[in-house]
């Protein structure tokens, strides 16, 4: 294993970033899913749920969309960075990605270059849920230090769920199989406390909810909107997604480093 | 068999005897492939079964707390969302018709079905069977599974009329805007609008919460959305209020109105074909 | 009443796609008359209007202009009764990778209205004769190119077609199918099949029909039998060789059986004025006058001829 220079890794990532923050530009199939569906859930809630809001174990909103952000920041960055590895699947299927590998850039240069569009798109998105629905009557106690907190939040969240799905498509090397892999996310998504409070589940369903991290990080998003910047909630925003970025990238990495052995 | 006639310039033909082909058998027979065609599809066969049944409990689960708001008509969540599940399940069989004949289509193949004899309704009705039949088996297996959950039929088996129905009808549509949209663009375009409009029309309806719990601009579009009126039919058999011909009509008519104007778009898409 | 019974006529066939400034003019104007029983090829560049005649003559897309009659049925109005006698086998295999070959038969016997106890016994007998009985259980996606095509061949003829349309039925085949296909093209039009096929390969138009058009830009520039339209290009090239020393004299004799042509190293090429039957008087002549041949060739003008001198340019892939 060659030891690149410094400067030039940083180069060669910063190289592959573009590459990828490019191709996500250019993919209008990305849109939908990660940006259009969750706002639009978001709007079908204020006008379905309104009520539900004086409902026992609602927290105190003045509108359901400072309940319903948190929701959807989650559901569009899942949703978002589930795309990012299908590109990489692709990649892989058809031979780039050997080329890649036998180029002087390091392993780790190749994957973070990977997921450094989906980050920066992620940061982007939070930010853009936030300042659509403002004008629709959504209030941040939290104040710019939230926003701040969840774009950050966000982004890491990219990381983790980009670099999980880039460890699937280079261990399986399909595109289709990657595919699969987003109603897991979808699933993992309904069984949290996403779009209504854990409070309000009962039985089986409540205790899923309960262990389930993405409930807590949600709460944590959800947190900073309703209640304000408190470090509880900053610590469940920023901490839950680094520590699944952790096991993700690690776990990427040695995916990518057996595929590697294995030649 | 008889040799060609040399001495008339012969009116050329095929020498088996090849009769008319019928609509009926024709259809069966691209019913039958597009069934056994999904089966051979894993990795979209098992989860067109186990989405529905997903989100009939993801969404009772979920949203577990609205059935204590004052006036909803039932008790149980998993009772008000399991016809979802069920109008979604039969739906996307519906629109997994389109998919299939973009695969065609793109591939092919369509050229060979469109060079038979067979009559051009049969390229319709063929896998429109299929669609049903997938329905049908949906809808069975959301039923079971979910009073598994503990969905009850709040009027007796009766109840399962109208459920079966409105899963039928919506496959029926979802094959109708399916193979329209199919027709139309030929290639993967259509399906993501296929998945798109179908969304909207199931959303854009009491799928979530009863109309009189709406506030805003939903429930304006509920109100003139004739789809709500298939929703409503589909939930019948599961609600506290008794079930009326009143209630039942208006989904009859919105499914009947929707699948001749679904239908009609695909026949049409399928003629423009040899335009193009 | 003839003309309507001839297995295909089209007159003044169009077909013109967009409109406007984007107009094309895929075919403009393209008349035949093939006759019963005959092998006619179409031969010409990709882009040529070839596939789109074809699918026109097939009742997939429908002219904008002229009118064309297949089996006595007109393509629009009687589309089905034209379907049922005719048996298409298109440029890319048509077919469907998750079914099985025999599968796919079955499914044609169904569509092509054959009674249901024919189906299985006339599968097995389609897929015997294309050499795919093996493979008759396995999905076509696994088949390779030339299975494919042969499974395609297959599936136009399970209703027996009197009229067979081939679209450039070899290209992209290595030499051993192709040489296959034609002997299994020969076989079917001694059976009486009238068969229509397109090809850009010159030597296959020579090869396999009796009667070839030559189509470029939509329009038919040529038509008739190969060795006619030969025959109109010019006369043959005779390539003479004789001892170095008898040259000049040899070359005052063939000069005036025709004009002196471009010649290999140390031949004589001329032009013979009266065609090939020339061949044995400038034989007799040289002999005559105490010359001795060593060497004698006859090259007939070539389809590639007859090509370039009808539309300007040669045909590539001519020595495919």
């Amino acid at each position: 294993m060659t030891v690149a220079l410094h400067p030039s890794t940083f180069a060669q990532t910063a190289e592959m970033s573009k590459r990828s923050i490019l191709a996500l530009w250019r993919q209008p199939a990305l849109v939908v899913p990660s940006l259009i569906f969750p706002l639009f859930f978001a709007a079908l809630g204020t006008s379905s749920f309104s009520r539900a809001t004086s409902l026992p174990g609602f927290p105190a909103v003045d509108s359901y969309l400072d309940f319903a952000l948190a929701g959807a920041v989650v559901q569009g960055v899942l949703f978002g960075s589930t795309v990012g590895a299908t590109a990489l699947a692709t990649d892989i299927e058809n031979g780039f990605f050997d080329r890649l590998l036998s180029s002087p850039t390091t392993r780790s240069g190749i994957i973070i270059g990977r997921m450094a569009g989906g980050m920066v798109y992620g940061g982007l998105q939070t930010l853009f849920f936030i300042l659509i629905l403002l004008p629709f009557g959504l209030s941040i106690e939290g104040g710019v230090g939230g926003m701040l907190a969840m774009a950050v939040g966000g982004t890491i969240l990219a990381l983790a769920i980009g670099a999980l799905m880039c460890a699937m498509a280079i261990k399986t090397g399909s595109s289709e199989a990657v595919q699969g892999a987003f109603p897991l996310v979808f699933i993992a998504l309904f069984f949290s406390s996403a779009f209504f409070p854990r409070e309000t589940m009962s039985g089986i369903y409540a205790r899923l909810a309960d262990i389930n991290p993405i409930s807590h990080l949600v709460e944590g998003f959800r947190d900073l909107t309703i209640e304000g910047l408190s470090m509880s909630a900053v610590l469940r925003t920023i901490l839950i997604p680094l520590a699944l970025a952790a096991i993700t990238v690690t776990l990427s990495l040695r995916t990518l480093e057996r595929r590697l052995g294995a030649r | 068999m008889t040799a060609l006639d040399e001495s008339t310039t012969g009116a050329a033909r095929a020498r088996r005897d090849v009769a008319d082909t019928k609509l009926l058998p024709a259809s069966v027979g691209l019913m039958t492939r597009s069934l056994v065609n999904i089966t051979r599809l894993p990795s979209a066969f098992v989860p067109s079964i186990m989405m529905p049944i997903f989100q009939a409990i993801a969404f009772s689960g979920t949203f577990f707390a609205i059935i204590q708001i004052p006036g909803f008509p039932t008790d149980r969540s998993i009772n008000w969302f399991l016809p979802l599940g069920v109008v979604m399940g039969a739906g996307f069989a519906g629109i997994g018709i389109g998919f299939a004949t973009i695969r065609d289509l793109e591939g092919g193949f369509y050229d060979r079905l469109r060079l038979t004899p067979a009559p051009r309704m049969s390229l319709i009705t063929g896998p429109l069977f299929a669609a049903l039949a997938r329905a049908a088996i949906v809808t069975a297996v959301v039923f079971v599974v979910g009073s598994l959950f503990g969905a009850r039929l709040t009027h007796g088996p009766l109840g399962l009329l109208p459920l079966f129905a409105a899963g039928l009808g919506v496959a029926a549509i979802g094959t109708g805007w399916g193979l329209g949209l199919a027709y139309r663009f030929k290639d993967m375009r259509a399906a993501a609008i296929m998945q798109l409009t179908f969304f909207l029309m199931i959303f854009l309806t009491e799928a979530q919460t009863p109309l009189f719990i709406m506030e805003g601009w939903l429930e304006g579009v509920t109100r003139v959305n004739p789809f709500n009126n298939v929703i409503r039919l589909s939930r019948l058999g599961f609600l506290d209020p008794p079930m009326t011909w009143n209630d039942t009509w208006g989904g009859l008519a919105a499914l009947v109105g929707f699948i001749a104007l679904t239908l009609l778009f695909a026949r049409r898409g399928l003629s423009r074909l040899s335009d193009v | 009443m003839s003309v309507t019974t001839l297995p295909i006529v089209a007159e003044g066939l169009q077909r013109y796609f967009g409109s406007g400034d984007d107009e094309v003019k895929a075919v403009d104007g393209v008349d035949l008359r093939i006759e019963a029983g005959e092998v006619f090829g179409f031969l010409g560049p990709n882009g040529a209007g070839k596939s789109t005649t074809v699918r026109m003559l097939t009742t997939l897309l429908s002219p904008t202009g002229g009118s064309a009659r297949v089996a006595g049925f007109d393509v629009v109005e009687q589309a089905n009764e034209v379907r049922r006698n005719i048996g298409v086998a298109l440029q890319d295999a048509a077919i469907d990778p998750l079914m099985t070959g025999a599968e796919l038969l079955k499914l044609q016997a169904v569509l092509y209205g054959l009674p249901k106890n024919q189906h299985a016994s006339r599968a097995g007998e389609l897929l015997e004769r294309v050499g795919l009985t093996a493979a008759g259980d396995r999905r076509v996606g696994t088949y390779s190119g030339g299975m494919r095509r042969r499974l395609d061949l297959a599936l136009s003829l399970i209703h027996e077609p009197s009229v067979l349309f081939l679209d450039e039925p070899t290209t992209g085949l290595d030499p051993m199918s192709r040489m296959s296909l034609w002997e299994e093209i020969r076989r079917l039009n001694n059976d009486g099949t009238t068969v229509l096929l397109t090809t850009q390969y010159l030597e296959e138009a020579d090869q396999l029909a009796e009667r070839i058009a030559i189509i470029d830009h939509g329009v038919i520039v040529r038509k008739g039998r190969p060795a006619e339209l030969k025959g109109e290009v010019g006369s043959p090239t005779l390539f003479v060789t004789v001892d170095d020393g008898a040259v000049e004299q040899a070359t005052t004799i063939v000069q005036t059986f025709g004009e002196l042509r471009p010649s290999p190293e140390g031949a004589l090429g001329v032009g013979l004025t009266d065609g090939s039957s020339a061949v044995s008087n400038v034989v007799r002549t040289l002999d005559d006058a105490g010359i001795t041949v060593r060497n004698l060739e006859l090259r007939e003008p070539s389809l590639d001829d007859v090509f370039a001198e009808a539309t300007g340019y040669r045909l590539e892939g001519a020595d495919a």
